[in-house]
């Protein structure tokens, strides 16, 4: 790669006022590989231009040099790859050390790009060209896709680019101001003298708006603003951050950049009243070549010549309708450069700007033509009403003033629009209707705020402030300007970002795309990174021309967040993904347990052989965490009533001391979760439910208890983590459980079935179930969670000489397998009722009522549904894989795999599944398709335990 | 059958609360806890050890008015059956006890007590263990939350004694703000000194996430985590 130091800058001006350069510091960085040097202040673009550069990217369908046209951000000539980040705005951007700076999609170069042979091939480029070209045959779709990649016109995300932090932040000031220039500022004050707390959100790096390129009177009118910012505690100042979006109750997108140690930040800011006072964007003139280098915006010049001091041409054309136009003038003259003035108050302008990569001459309308390097117009405004139209404010076409104006009566009263966007007038004017407009804003925020906090519970009692009905501000005025949206005849582009020349403008309206929000969508004006601000007006003037309508006929398109585009990192934000973890997580990691996530769950799979971990079980003992089963203390005397509703089976003759397995079904029959349920005093439960299914289970049991029966006298508080869980599992269970704990774990004395409470290793109120899901001796511990680990611990130590071992999930699951144990949710789905589960045992009909009970009634008086059933391959050695399909002899789906695994206790293979109710018979050989398309034959078992299915090896 | 429960000496048992930072730990009282002090002006304090009861009743009444107050608002007893308590109005009907630790058998027995003779239908639940509890305090610590609860936590909005219930970090969390009284910088000299703090309440098992979460979010106000400030 070649290096080259380019000189600090041929066209840097001397010192100048309002310049916002450090010159007493200069920083190096690379442009297209060549090092550069700015000052701390300077953009990217500012930089580049201070050495000359006139090109800086080729445009996106014709690949013709562009240049800088408005020099701030929104400047569509100017998007960069800075690093890994590409579409950087380089005329926003300030240059940092070692920025490494590329024009984007450029090939072999930006100054020799082979593409820009798309000019030549324009005319196939035209209106529509991507519908009417890449559409048939469809089979060339991946081809058309590459090539299209290839001329996207972006930069590039690198895969393995760095991950930058994004940050996010929720904010709820009482007045958000949009837009920090002089209206801005000044409402703030206002409304901070008033009381209210204010966000107050610029998109440029300073305060000050125009008034920061203005003349002597500008930069002290905006000092002392400044200022009076400053000297307000109750204003939050946020620079380099836009105000993306507006939604329902001025629930505001801000996104701020320019952090340390963040790439951005979304404040998601909830604002009493918003103040919109995003000022005026001056409005390109249509007409040919007007997107040579060379051809800018009068505010382009003066934020060129007077914040970077950066000369932008030798010979300039001013093309000015307005003041702010001479002022350019006024300013380059100062700057040494040669200015002819065009007055286009009086119908004489551009007609076209000639030149080969850059302007060289001017033509105007009175058919003269000038020599130049620089040609600026100052041919309109536009007010960027997006966050008006967000408010349901629709803007309204002013012909006298040449551009959009908001409607106040349409406008909501937590909306008011101050400074260029809601009308002109002197810089006192305007900042004194800011003043009063943010006053008003105060006070109806603060109004809102008294309103909220009557019926806050936090609030300590009595409103803060009295509420008031909203008062209206007196508007502005508004000044008259020529309306000059392009030049005749009709050339150049009306939409730069996206390549859209007026001419296919009005392609597109003799084609019959004849509204302006279908012009948008087939020719994509409007559509590129200025989102329209730069190109909707000139494109609805043109919609209007060519259908002989007028502006206000035609209407403006829809604009809709976001305002700005927002990366999609800003969007993202903080991930936030809770998990959650047992007390005895330190333990798994230290003992190296795979990590399995179940839901929010992180669980211990297994320790590195499952197969092992259930021989343990099946031979002496083996202990597992699981902790996540749910759990809910349920109190009051009416809690027989809620579990008789909820469960399908009977509660009402529950003993105190003991256990209950239980199913529940939704009001369609359909199998909700199960679990046992233990009876710990006279109105004292413990309900436990599945690990999924533990926070469905308790809003369930709420809602049947809020809505339909209020009256009963239950109380229901999640417990799930308060205990920390262990299975204590397999023949010598009870005898490494006995060595510690106080409970008498003699059979008559601690039955299957039965639930004690007592002390294990010390720890004190630990619950014990006597059930079985492993189909072994097991003792289901519940211990205080903080004790957990200890608990765990001396389990490990107490069974040393038992062999006593950890299992997993894993294991778990293939011990339920073998004993023919459902899991709902995995062999049961959204459709199985508890019949077809096998749990017909389980339905008490003759209840008089239960949630579920008609669905299950016509269920069981009908014998077409599917069955759960155990299911063996005749081939021990094939594990058919979980949802694989059972078919019939014709190819028909006759049922699925459930579950599915190796025995390690049988040696051999074991499934459940769901098959259709006249193949559920023991003994039928059913075909299971296999995924590797092969098929192999299963049988239909007596039972759904593959292993002790008289449950002898539990009850000892 | 019974076989004779043979004796297994184990380990004192140590309670562990839903928080391990890494560093030193120490045990306390029999809770184990980080050996970090902070000094910071930021500080995030592992409360977990703390008595926490949940109590259940009508939302207006006799148990409301033992408790001392409603949905939305704390109050501390310096007398009375329930000394040393701090309850939380953490719903409608709902109330959060926290009393300090080892206190638990007199704290519940006395809650229960208080309920009873209330005469309404309500319920106490003893969930010191099944919560992680942490105390946030600082300056800083508004515009930390900031970042991860959507709630404005304002004077005006959220003030000194008043609780809710939100999405902290995607966790449902009890918010309690409890300023802690400022002794060593008073201006005033009339104890109306306080320093921000809230107490942060969830479920066990997320705890470690909240406060890994929280602590990441406090990052560039320097935060600390270690004991706390106040035995409170």
């Amino acid at each position: 790669m070649t290096r080259r130091t380019v000189g600090t800058g041929d066209c840097r001006l001397g010192s100048r006022p309002g310049e916002v350069i450090d010159r007493s510091r200069t920083l190096e960085f690379r442009w297209n590989g060549a090092v550069h040097r700015a000052h701390p202040g300077d953009t990217i673009a500012s930089a580049l231009a201070a050495a000359g550069v006139r090109v800086f990217s080729r445009s996106y369908k014709y690949h013709r040099p562009r240049g800088l046209l408005t020099a701030d951000i929104l400047d569509p000539g100017c998007l960069l790859q800075v690093g890994d980040e590409p579409n950087v705005r380089g005329a926003h951007r300030l240059a940092e050390a070692g920025m490494d700076v590329r024009s984007q999609n450029t090939w072999p170069s930006l100054r020799y790009d082979v593409k820009a042979v798309n000019q030549v091939a324009g005319r196939f480029l035209a209106t529509g060209f991507y519908y009417k070209t890449f559409i048939k045959p469809e089979r060339l779709w991946p081809a058309y896709e590459r090539v299209l990649r290839r001329f996207v016109h972006a930069g590039e995300v690198p895969p393995d680019g760095e991950q930058l932090y994004y940050d996010k932040r929720y904010a709820h000031p009482d007045v958000l101001v949009a837009g920090g220039g002089p209206a801005g500022m000044a409402a703030a004050v206002a409304a901070a003298r008033a009381g209210a707390t204010v966000m107050l959100v610029e998109q440029e790096h300073q305060l000050g708006g125009h008034l920061r390129w203005g003349d002597a009177d500008d930069l002290r009118v905006r000092a002392e603003l400044v200022a009076a910012v400053e000297a307000e505690p109750g204003i939050e100042v946020l620079t380099d951050s836009v105000v993306a979006a507006r939604y329902d109750d001025n629930w505001l997108a801000v996104v701020q950049r320019g952090l340390p140690h963040v790439a951005e930040r979304l404040v998601k800011a909830r604002a009493g009243t918003l103040v919109v006072a995003a000022g005026l964007i001056e409005r390109p003139y249509v007409f040919a070549g007007n997107d040579l280098p060379g051809v800018m915006l009068s505010t382009a010049v003066r934020r060129l010549l007077n914040l970077y001091s950066v000369r932008p041409g030798q010979r300039a054309v001013v093309v000015t309708a307005n003041p702010e136009g001479d002022a350019a003038a006024t300013d380059l003259r100062a700057a040494g450069v040669d200015v002819v003035e065009v007055d286009a108050r009086h119908g004489r302008t551009v007609v076209r700007a000639a030149g080969r990569g850059g302007v060289e001459a001017v033509e105007l309308s009175d058919g003269s033509r000038l020599d130049a390097d620089l040609l600026v117009t100052a041919t309109g405004w536009t007010a960027p009403t997006s966050l008006l139209n967000m408010s349901g404010s629709n803007p309204v076409y002013r012909p006298d003033a040449a551009r959009f104006v908001p409607d106040p009566a349409a406008t909501p009263d937590t909306v008011i629009a101050v400074g260029g966007i809601a009308g002109d007038g002197t810089l006192e004017e305007l900042v004194a209707h800011a003043e009063a407009a943010g006053r008003e804003a105060a006070a109806r925020a603060l109004s809102l705020a008294a309103a909220h906090a009557r019926i806050r519970p936090t609030s300590p009692g009595g409103a803060d402030a009295a509420e008031r009905a909203p008062e209206p501000v007196a508007p502005l005025g508004l000044r008259r300007h020529p309306e000059l949206f392009f030049a005749t005849p009709i050339g150049g582009f009306v939409d730069m970002s996206e390549d859209v020349s007026a001419k296919d403008i009005l392609t597109a309206v003799q084609e019959g795309y004849d509204s302006s929000e279908l012009v948008k969508r087939y020719t994509t004006a409007t559509m590129g990174p200025a989102q329209g601000k730069l190109e909707t007006v000139n494109t609805v003037a043109l919609v209007a021309h060519a259908t002989g309508s007028t502006i206000a006929e035609t209407g403006a398109t829809t604009w809709r967040p976001m305002y700005t585009p927002v990366t999609l990192g800003a969007l993202a934000g903080r991930r936030f993904e809770p998990v959650r973890h047992s007390p005895m997580q330190p333990w798994h990691e230290a003992h190296r347990a795979a990590p399995l996530v179940a839901g929010q769950w992180i669980r211990p799979e297994h320790y590195g052989d499952p197969a092992a971990e259930v021989r343990n079980v099946r031979a002496g003992v083996g202990i597992i965490d699981v902790t996540p089963i749910g759990k809910l203390d349920l109190q009051g005397p009416d809690v027989p009533k809620l579990l008789n509703l909820l469960y399908v089976n009977k509660w009402s003759q529950l003993g105190v001391g003991r256990v209950r397995y239980g199913v529940m079904c939704a009001d369609d029959g359909v199998v909700l979760d199960d679990g046992v349920t233990g009876r710990l005093g006279e109105h004292h439960y413990l309900m436990s439910t599945t690990s999924s299914g533990a926070g469905t289970v308790w809003e369930w049991a709420e809602n049947w208890l809020q809505t339909e029966h209020p009256d009963w006298r239950v109380h229901i508080t999640p417990v799930t983590t308060a205990f920390a869980s262990i299975n204590v599992a397999g023949p010598r269970s009870r005898e490494l459980l006995a060595r510690l704990t106080d409970v008498d774990l003699a059979n008559e004395a601690f039955g299957y079935m039965n639930v004690r409470t007592g002390t294990i290793a010390g720890v004190a109120d630990c619950v014990l179930w006597r059930i079985g899901f492993t189909g072994e001796l097991s003792y289901e511990l519940h211990v205080p969670a903080s004790y957990g680990l200890h608990v765990w611990e001396s389990l490990m130590a107490a069974g040393a000489d038992l062999g006593v071992a950890p299992f997993g999930v894993e294991a778990q699951r293939i011990l339920r397998l073998e004993k023919g144990h459902l899991i709902v949710g995995q062999d049961t789905d959204g459709l199985t009722k508890a019949y077809s589960a096998g749990l017909a045992w389980a339905v008490k009909l003759d209840k008089p009522d239960f949630v579920g009970k008609p669905e299950l009634q016509w269920q069981s008086e009908h014998d077409d549904h599917p069955r759960l059933v155990g299911l063996q391959p005749l081939d021990p050695t094939v594990v058919p894989e979980e949802a694989s399909q059972i078919i019939s002899d014709g190819g028909h789906i006759v049922g699925r795999i459930t579950s599915s695994r190796m025995s390690p206790t049988l040696g051999r293979s074991i499934c459940l599944g769901q098959v259709d109710a006249h193949l559920a018979d023991a003994g039928t050989r059913l075909t299971v398709r296999l995924r590797d398309g092969r098929d192999t034959l299963v049988e239909v078992m007596a039972e759904h335990a593959h292993f002790d299915p008289e449950g002898e090896r539990q009850r000892v | 059958m019974s076989e004779p429960a043979a004796a297994v000496s184990t380990a004192p048992p140590v309670a562990r609360t839903a928080l391990a930072f890494p560093g030193p730990r120490r045990i306390v009282d029999g809770w184990e806890l980080t050996a970090r002090h902070a000094t910071g002006d930021l500080v995030l304090a592992d409360l977990g050890p703390l008595v926490k009861l949940t109590v259940r009743g009508p939302a207006e009444g006799a148990v409301r008015a033992a408790l001392g107050t409603g949905f939305g608002r704390t109050a501390r007893h310096d007398e009375g059956a329930l000394a040393g308590a701090l309850v939380v109005g953490a719903g409608p009907g709902e109330w959060l006890v926290l009393g300090p630790a080892g206190t638990g058998g007199e704290l519940l027995a006395a809650t229960r007590a208080v309920v009873a003779d209330s005469g309404e239908f309500a319920s106490v639940v003893d969930v010191t263990h099944g919560r992680a509890l942490v105390r946030l305090t600082g300056a800083a610590a508004p515009a930390l939350l900031a970042k991860v609860c959507a709630i404005d936590l304002a004077d005006r909005v959220v003030p000194d004694g008043s609780a809710f219930r939100s999405s902290v970090a995607r966790v449902v969390t009890d918010v309690v703000r409890d300023d802690i009284r400022d002794e060593l910088d008073d201006p005033a000299g009339d104890g109306t000194a306080r320093t921000r703090s809230y107490l942060l309440h969830c479920e066990r098992s997320s705890g470690q996430y909240l406060a890994d979460a929280l602590v990441d979010a406090g990052t560039e106000y320097g935060i600390e985590v270690g004991a706390p400030p106040s035995a409170r």
